[in-house]
């Protein structure tokens, strides 16, 4: 079995992989805050009453559901690079980077603004009207009101959504970004291809502490934001 | 002081409001009854804009604001002098009993905290609930949040306060608390315009009493001329529906 | 500046995209049909507090729910060769493991991962259907078998729908990751043919309109299902 598999290399290949973690987190970090504030624009044209102010942000969340994240990526890999030379603009020398927090945050943002939509569904919208009929005005209200309530309900599921991203983040070493899965591919290159399952272990054992990881902050975070609120 | 001519509401097909007047003087209690579907609670929410009538006037305090070109800056200003009270409350789930009431002050009033917390817990005092202060609505009985809800109205010191339905999502032994607040405030001087099913409440406390059907008003008067003397064939047979038998003994 | 769009390579490799489906669905189909009573076995024991079988599925949800699937993908796919290696050579099979089409890897893969996610699935629609729903069977005579397949399964089966629909387009767009296997399903058929010339950008155009024809295809099929189930659900026309 030795000559299959040895655990030397498991527990060498951790700290090679954990310095890599920076890239990972820096695209993951980007395209949630983007994704973020795409997402709250969606969301609020979502609850529009205007009909095709809806479909389009509704439209936009079905594409972006039915696109493998893989081809998101090469699409705007390829495809940005691509627009900017029909304008005689070459964006080639740009770093690999932009292009994976470009396809996460759109990604992100299709995500998220479901996740906003269903908590503010969630909510009683008698208290709107309660808010105008104290003489506050819509955005005093959408601030006040709406908007607490609706970060509170969503707060377990936005941090699903954050490890969703980062899942989804680990074929950014497709296009040749060096983050930690690409990490590991090149570790297992030097080591001729051999021990493989090694090193990818490695890589799955910290994927999966990092999710626990940030599940917990989320959970810590919901127990901090209800302090005092509703028992 | 208040008067709203000719309004009409329509949803789709449906023709709600078809052309309601009614005017309200300063401290009058009016009572609106009338057969569920009659418009009422439209009508009611179309005073203070939570409902955008189609057409028709309110004149209140002796500015016209024509109901289908409100501006934002006339609605906002209307709803500062006019208080609402909701058949479900409607209280903010995140916020306690008293920054229920002061919310408003603070946000809309642009009050100072602590001169707003002083108005709010008198007037959760005056519905009785000045131990309740730091009480989520959760952790409210229905009657207890229907007063919260009050005081949140009378806080404002508005010039007028509207109530839709205000005891119908209650349980029975919990409407007379939310009556009783009702009354005291009625006594007060406040102008009340009312949406209820409550006769008593109608016929003890109402200055005037207006019975719709059909989005129209069919008879106005004083408590005693509609229950005693209703002359609308539509309202004799809404009160023999809606009153005992020998109702009128009591009156 | 560019000649802009190949549209004659746009045309024929969407045909080559398209292609790629029957694997793509074949994958998926042979996922679910794993995955769909083995996930409701694991569910309905671990809703009754099977012992191991409990903390065995906490353990393995965990797992696939913390990892990506990409790198899922990575470790079974240099971890089954490795033990099939040492099962073939130990009973003397003559079979080279490294002959196995890569479809067989892409089946177990996608299985394993599909069940832990359908787990989850039966296990909130499972509770989701009110326990009173058990006690009136109970009270009408039937035993605990015909409890279940009669009033829990149909009405939890309604409350899963929704999930199961996600789950089958994530599965789909899962097999995308195939590439990684050397399995040619929609993603790497079209790569290839655009290797030749580098027209990457029409080649991703034509995998992205093939994989939003599929998906709104089950999308909508699952919806036409669902409207069947719930017929029940259905208010009286006149409100």
């Amino acid at each position: 079995m030795e000559k299959y598999f040895d655990l030397s290399y498991l527990w060498g290949a951790i700290p090679a992989l954990l310095p890599f973690l920076k890239v990972t987190f820096t695209f993951v970090f980007w395209s949630v805050l983007f994704g973020t504030l795409l997402g709250l624009l969606l969301t609020w044209m979502k609850i529009q009453p205007k009909n095709w102010i809806k479909k389009i942000a509704e439209g936009y969340t079905t594409v972006l559901r039915c696109t493998p994240s893989i081809v998101l990526l090469f699409l705007v890999y390829y495809g940005i690079p691509y627009i900017f030379m029909t304008f005689g603009v070459n964006i080639h020398h740009i770093e690999k980077i932009i292009f994976v927090i470009i396809a996460f945050t759109l990604q992100f943002a299709a995500i998220i603004s479901e996740v906003f939509r269903s908590s503010y569904d969630a909510l009683d919208k008698g208290q709107i009207e309660a808010g105008l009929s104290v003489g506050m005005t819509p955005f005093q209200v959408f601030r006040r009101i709406i908007f607490p309530q609706a970060f509170l309900i969503a707060l377990p599921n936005f941090g699903n959504s954050f490890v969703l991203l980062l899942h989804e983040g680990a074929i950014a070493y497709t296009i040749g970004l060096i983050d930690v899965v690409g990490k590991a591919e090149l570790i297992i290159a030097d080591n001729f291809n051999t021990h493989a399952l090694e090193i990818f272990l490695a890589l799955a054992f910290i994927y999966w502490i990092l999710s626990l990881c940030i599940e917990k902050v989320f959970q810590w975070l919901e127990k901090i934001f209800r302090k005092g609120h509703i028992v | 002081m208040l008067q709203l001519k000719n309004i009409h509401k329509q949803f789709g097909d449906n023709h709600v409001l078809k052309g309601v007047d009614i005017s309200v003087g300063k401290g009058d209690v009016v009572v609106i009854l009338g057969p569920s579907g009659s418009g009422k609670t439209t009508f009611l929410r179309s005073i203070n804009f939570l409902e955008r009538a189609d057409a028709g006037e309110i004149i209140f305090q002796n500015k016209t604001i024509e109901t289908k070109t409100a501006t934002k800056k006339e609605i906002h200003a209307l709803r500062q002098k006019i208080a609402f009270v909701f058949q479900n409350y409607n209280l903010f789930q995140h916020k306690t009993a008293l920054e229920n009431v002061t919310e408003g002050l603070i946000i809309a009033r642009k009050m100072k905290k602590d001169e707003a917390e002083k108005i709010g817990v008198q007037a959760l005092e005056k519905v009785g609930l000045h131990d309740k202060l730091n009480a989520y609505p959760v952790q409210l009985s229905g009657g207890q949040q229907q007063r919260v809800g009050i005081a949140r109205a009378i806080a404002l010191n508005p010039d007028v306060i509207l109530f839709d339905e205000p005891t119908s999502a209650l349980d029975p032994e919990l409407v007379g608390e939310v009556l009783e607040v009702m009354k005291e405030i009625a006594h007060d001087g406040i102008t009340m315009v009312v949406v209820t099913h409550e006769m008593d409440f109608a016929r003890q406390v109402a200055d005037k009493v207006i019975f719709m059907a059909d989005g129209v008003v069919v008879e106005e008067g004083t408590p005693k001329e509609i229950f005693v003397h209703p002359k609308e064939e539509r309202t004799r047979q809404f009160l023999k529906r809606v009153l005992p038998e020998d109702y009128t003994v009591y009156i | 500046m560019t000649n802009g769009l190949d549209y004659p390579f746009l045309f024929k490799t969407f045909f080559v995209a398209l292609s790629g489906v029957p694997i793509a669905l074949l994958v998926t189909i042979v996922a679910l049909l794993f995955a769909l009573p083995t996930g409701f076995a694991f569910a309905l024991s671990s809703l009754n507090n099977v012992p191991f079988i409990k903390q065995f599925v906490r353990l393995y949800i965990s797992f696939v729910r913390g990892t990506p699937v990409i790198v899922q993908i990575f470790v079974v796919y240099s971890s089954v060769p490795l033990l099939l290696d040492i099962f073939f050579t130990t009973n003397n099979i003559n079979v080279n493991v490294y002959d196995v089409h890569p479809i067989w890897y892409a089946f177990i893969i996608f299985a394993f991962n599909t069940t832990a996610i359908l787990i989850e699935v039966f296990r909130s629609a499972l509770s989701a259907v009110d326990r009173s729903q058990i006690e009136a069977a109970y009270a009408v005579g039937l035993n605990s078998v015909q409890a279940y397949r009669r009033i829990v399964i149909p009405q939890a089966l309604i409350v899963a729908m929704p999930n199961l629909c996600t789950a089958t387009i994530n599965l789909v767009k899962a097999t995308s990751l195939g590439y990684a296997i050397s399995l040619h399903e929609i993603t790497l058929k079209a790569k290839v043919a655009a290797n030749v010339n580098y027209n990457y950008v029409e080649a991703y155009i034509d995998i992205f309109i093939v994989y939003l024809i599929l998906c709104m295809v089950i999308e909508f099929l699952f919806r036409q299902y669902e409207k069947k189930l719930s017929k029940y659900k259905m208010q009286p026309s006149a409100a």
